[in-house]
């Protein structure tokens, strides 16, 4: 099959398994849904977390719209903590367009955390549900397009179920309690995981935002967080891929050496040095602010920001964080034209 | 016991390092042993504690410290503030003031709202804490409330900045005196342009950086008070 024959999926499924493909694929781990996209539905974002069939109308809407390669689902990060015992604010009477919060957390310990562990969690929360909105996209694209979704990290997942300044300062202080708290919080992610990449979705996200080298040391990192995020990626099925935001370079040899498909990150890090440091063989995926390039900025901006990131060597385009749904329709066309038309 | 000019030293020192290496229970009886001498505990704050806080702003700056090393030492700042402050003289031309402070609505990141919010309660702020996670219109009806001087909002994500601007314009319509702040991983100069705020700083280190200078700051307005009465 030639190039110009492969379907989206086929483009980002090779491109997960190490494989050059020309042009590079544009398309995210992570949320993407627009507002143009919801329009075109009529929808609210607070009314698709809890509706399997609205979940899947508006993540295709990317797709549909701009030919974004991917459908991705949820477009929360409250999915495992659900599961786990703690309640999501949908914010479901509020004006404004908010991404749901845990408002109130469970604060399971190792023990609970090991005790919830089997496969009677998957049954909890909303994880049928984005299952059966898995279903849903796959009748709809056939195997036009991959379908995304994705889990959190071990110590992010952490500061959602718990306080988020018990677990900081917990990894400093109490590192070995700390490093048994997120081994057990790993066996929950890869039970969620290797569920979803059982139940329709075709590649996963392991998001660890919170294990950013602007909030921790690499020391804690290598010390507390390394072997669980390892632990994941030994354990779970691909293609997966470690995102990490802000600044990583520091890490991002030990985020290469846990072995994930690929890794993602933000324009914080840049292409080249990470390239450096992780050598031609390591997947990378990356690296532009999606805000600044597609919500305020326009779309000659967009267009040579898409194109800087193939230049630098990125095996995908792919956003540093969530596509924020008021991005302008012209700033995604232009980043989607930018990466068929420019070559490395 | 009085205080005299070595052992204040001493003292002044320990509180300091306490802060730096977070050794609450130095910091702790450092501490209490300039109360037990009866004097005012000004200096021991601001020269004390408030220069530990200025060194690990510094280490933060340089990346050998991180947020929860950061956290860490907050938490022997306030040790020492507790026993401290009680006994702080009250100076008439200090600034006064109130500042209302919180994370909009949407946000459940608080550590970096805290952090500001602790140089403002050694400032000697009257400090309306409204927590995380706040709706919008609760900013405006504390400040008309209390008739703060300051409002501060913190925001983690680019995706619950979006709420400042709102607020601006609310507190702006009632009150067009009253200093905004704003900050957060996703603020920059140029969104404190757009959003018609007054401040920012520009990351985690610089806000305490830049909380560090306006408390002292404040202490060199006092001083010069001081020196002219």
């Amino acid at each position: 099959m030639t190039e110009a024959t492969m379907t989206a999926k086929e483009r980002v499924l090779r491109t997960l398994k190490g494989e050059k493909v020309t042009p590079v694929p544009c398309f995210s781990g992570v949320g993407n849904v627009t507002t143009k996209g919801l329009e075109k539905l009529g929808y609210r974002f607070a009314d698709l977390h809890n509706d399997a069939q609205k979940m899947a109308e508006a993540a295709m809407t990317s797709w549909e719209l701009f030919g974004y390669e991917c459908v991705v689902i949820p477009f929360d990060l409250c999915l495992e903590a659900e599961a786990l015992g703690c309640v999501m604010n949908p914010y479901a009477e509020t004006e404004e367009l908010l991404y749901p919060t845990i408002k109130e957390k469970s604060k399971l310990t190792t023990e609970q955390l090991r005790a919830a562990a089997t496969p009677e969690l998957l049954k909890k929360g909303r994880i049928p549900l984005v299952i059966e909105a898995a279903r849903i996209v796959r009748e709809k694209v056939g195997d036009q397009v991959a379908i995304g979704s994705y889990v959190l990290g071990p110590f992010t997942l952490g500061g959602q179920i718990n306080e988020l300044e018990v677990i900081l300062k917990g990894s400093l202080k109490k590192p070995e309690e700390m490093k048994e708290y997120l081994d057990a919080l790993a066996d929950v992610i890869i039970l969620v995981g290797n569920h979803l990449l059982q139940n329709g979705i075709d590649y996963i996200s392991v998001r660890e935002m919170g294990a950013t080298s602007d909030v921790l040391s690499p020391r804690v990192f290598k010390k507390v967080i390394f072997p669980a995020l390892k632990k994941v990626a030994d354990n779970m099925a691909s293609p997966n891929i470690l995102h990490i935001c802000g600044s990583v370079l520091p890490v991002i040899d030990m985020m290469a050496e846990c072995g994930y498909s690929a890794l993602s990150i933000d324009s914080k890090t840049p292409m080249k040095e990470a390239r450096e440091k992780t050598g031609e063989k390591t997947v990378i995926l990356g690296n532009f602010n999606p805000f600044a390039t597609l919500n305020t900025g326009d779309a000659e901006g967009a267009y040579n920001v898409a194109a800087q990131c193939v230049r630098d060597g990125v095996n995908g385009v792919h956003p540093g964080c969530d596509i924020w749904p008021t991005a302008k329709p012209e700033n995604l066309e232009a980043m989607m034209k930018a990466v068929r038309e420019t070559s490395v | 016991m009085a205080l005299d000019s070595a052992k204040k030293e001493e003292l002044l020192k320990r509180l300091a390092q306490g802060v730096v290496e977070f050794e609450d229970d130095e910091v702790r009886e450092a501490a209490q042993e300039w109360v037990d001498t009866g004097e005012d505990t000004y200096d021991a704050i601001f020269d004390g504690l408030v220069s530990g806080m200025e060194e690990v702003g510094k280490l933060f700056s340089a990346q050998e410290y991180f947020v929860p090393e950061m956290l860490m030492a907050a938490d022997s700042l306030y040790i020492g503030l507790d026993i401290l402050k009680p006994q702080m003289k009250p100076r008439d031309s200090g600034v006064k003031g109130a500042v209302v402070i919180g994370t909009v609505q949407g946000d459940v990141h608080d550590i970096g709202k805290n952090i500001v919010k602790m140089m403002f309660d050694v400032a000697g702020f009257n400090v309306y804490d409204l927590g995380r996670d706040v709706p919008l219109e609760d900013f405006l009806k504390k400040q008309l409330e209390t008739n703060s001087d300051i409002v501060c909002l913190s925001a983690m994500m680019t995706t619950t900045m979006m709420g400042m601007p709102k607020v601006i314009e609310m507190i702006r319509a009632k009150n067009p005196n009253c200093k905004i702040m704003i900050g957060g991983a996703p603020i920059t100069d140029d969104i404190v342009g757009k959003f018609g705020a007054d401040a920012t700083a520009k990351d985690a280190s610089n806000a305490l950086e830049e909380a560090v200078k306006m408390v002292v700051s404040l202490r060199e307005i006092q001083k010069e008070a001081n020196a002219k009465s």
